[in-house]
């Protein structure tokens, strides 16, 4: 898509699988982030890490099984986190215990039988051995979830700001909720490879962070975030494939100092001393 | 009893939280006309906020017939809760919370608006008719987790007025506003029940009431134990009374 601008197909799969990772994980990491389950990103990257293992064991497509082993954990996790009811934290140590476990047992036990695997690209992300076909996947992503976003921003603003006023104003919650849950579980499966299983809960938290240091809506958190991440990914792509540094690893640094920076710089902290 | 035309009508319903043993709701039947002011009371611990969190459908009802605005609560949930305001007792916001006291106001319409929509002229004008009903201008425009609580419980009454509803349940809505606010609040309420709203509020406070006879509704144990209409002064004594386990 972006092949007039970049002549080189490496580089340029590689900027644009940055480019949807980044907006499919910041705009619902505004979401994740406001309505505090950042544990619940947190899990499903590593459930879709265990889902890719097996994928791997059975010779299947790791990404499918990642798929379905993310939006198993929307699925087990959603009833709890649903009323905000019940506290989620034991379940998500379980399920999040139990995805690490399952994961390193397929990946220790091929390493025995001799079909040992490289899980570093699970783990840290990699941006150079890419197919044509992810990178469509993220794009189509990417559209699903801006699209999300923007048809259901009203019910969206509404159960950020609180879920039970939401309900008791005739809103449709759950529906909203699950449809949200499933669209984080397969943003987070497709984007396993390309940055990692260590490094997604990064994307998912960070940009909507920094957005939330300069913006006092909503609104503008929704296009802040991914503007940043996109900007910090794009840029991270490229000076990593040009200076042979890991491209993942370098960007995830990168949106941790701007966070730092924005902390920093962030009106929110300051207190005026004019005295009317 | 069976319901003819009120907005609220319950028969004998009992209402259970997930994993309780027992219900906290037990066998109460109710009904409220449209326009009617009642107030309910009783001791913590009653059932009051799971009786009004029964009455728009949040709670499930696991026995007897409820019917609000005519539906069946049981099964018209969402399109109840479109129609009945809901003032809820506890609420905490985050000073830093994205949210302007308007925006907040205006996400009163949105359940009403339905899916796809937005918002349009119909919206922030009732949205702007709330905020000037209860005199809001002055912080519309604040983030609604940088005003006091007797500030935020104004919005979220003025979110529930800007709805448009056919019936108001209100929780303890005067737990955090001074006296005279909350006899310009009751005031505004009354004012409501007047244009044939129904509004039904829990509270303890009984010194901000209309002059005129209120019907009065005690809890205890999750079965109301009192229901009659009479004269403002008298109500503290009565509830009192029936609040106390004889
Ligand atoms: N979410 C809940 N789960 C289980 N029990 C609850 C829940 N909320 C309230 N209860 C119980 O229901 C009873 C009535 O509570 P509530 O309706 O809040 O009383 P009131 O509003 O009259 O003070 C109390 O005994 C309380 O322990
Ligand atoms: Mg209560």
């Amino acid at each position: 898509m972006l092949g007039f601008i970049i002549q080189n197909n490496i580089v340029c799969n590689a900027v644009e699988a940055m480019l949807f990772t980044s907006i499919a994980c910041a705009v619902l990491g505004v979401i994740i982030t406001q309505i505090n389950i950042s544990s619940i990103g947190f899990t499903m990257a590593h459930a879709a890490f265990a889902g890719a293992a097996v994928g791997m064991f059975l010779g299947v497509s790791a990404t499918l099984v990642a798929v379905a082993f993310s939006l198993a954990v929307a699925l087990l996790l959603g009833p709890l986190s649903d009323r905000a009811k019940i506290s989620t934290d034991t379940a998500l140590g379980v399920l999040f215990g139990m995805s690490m476990a399952v994961a390193i047992f397929f990946i220790a036990y091929m390493q025995h039988i001799g079909r040992g695997f490289n899980a570093t690209a699970l783990l840290f992300g990699d941006v150079i051995s890419l197919y044509r076909h992810e990178v469509y996947g993220l794009a189509v992503i990417s559209v699903l979830a801006v699209l999300f976003v923007v048809l259901f921003y009203k019910e969206i603003s509404a159960i950020v700001f609180n879920r039970k006023i939401a309900e008791a104003s005739g809103i449709r919650v759950t529906p909203i909720y699950y449809g949200m849950l499933f669209i984080i579980a397969i943003a987070v499966a497709l984007s396993l490879n390309i940055i990692g299983g260590l490094l997604l809960y990064v994307w998912l938290v960070t940009p909507a962070a920094i957005a939330y240091q300069f913006c006092y809506s909503v609104r503008s958190m929704f296009v802040v975030a991914p503007l940043i991440a996109a900007a910090i990914s794009v840029a991270g792509a490229v000076a990593g494939l040009e200076f042979s540094l890991p491209v993942a690893p370098l960007t995830a640094v990168a949106l941790g100092g701007v966070f730092m920076a924005a902390v920093i710089l962030s009106p929110k902290r300051r207190i005026t001393d004019s005295k009317s | 009893m069976s319901c003819n035309g009120e907005i609220i009508c319950l028969e004998n319903i009992y209402t259970a939280y997930e994993g309780a043993a027992y219900p906290v709701i037990r066998g109460i039947s109710l009904a409220i006309r449209q326009g009617e002011y009642a107030i309910v009371g009783g001791p913590n611990g009653a059932g009051k906020t799971t009786l009004l969190e029964s009455i728009n459908g949040m709670l499930t009802i696991t026995h007897g017939n409820a019917y609000v605005c005519g539906m069946d609560v049981r099964r018209h949930g969402h399109e109840i809760r479109r129609k009945v305001g809901y003032v809820v007792q506890s609420f905490y916001f985050d000073p830093l919370t994205p949210f302007t006291a308007e925006e907040v106001i205006t996400m009163g319409r949105y359940g009403l608006m339905g899916l796809l929509k937005r918002p349009g002229e119909a919206d922030y004008r009732a949205a702007e008719a709330a905020i000037r009903l209860l005199g809001l201008e002055d912080i519309a425009h604040k983030p609604i987790g940088t005003l006091s609580g007797g500030q935020q419980q104004k919005v979220l009454i003025a979110q529930n007025i800007a709805k448009e509803p056919e019936l108001m349940l209100l929780d303890e809505p005067f737990s955090n506003l001074d006296l005279c606010t909350r006899e310009f609040v009751s005031g505004v309420l009354r004012e409501l029940s007047r244009k044939g709203i129904a509004v039904v509020m829990v509270c303890h406070a009984f010194d901000g009431l209309p002059d005129e006879r209120i019907r009065i509704l005690v809890m205890r144990d999750g079965s109301l134990c009192l229901d009659e209409t009479c004269d403002p002064d008298l109500v503290e004594a009565k509830v009192r009374r029936a609040s106390v386990v004889q």
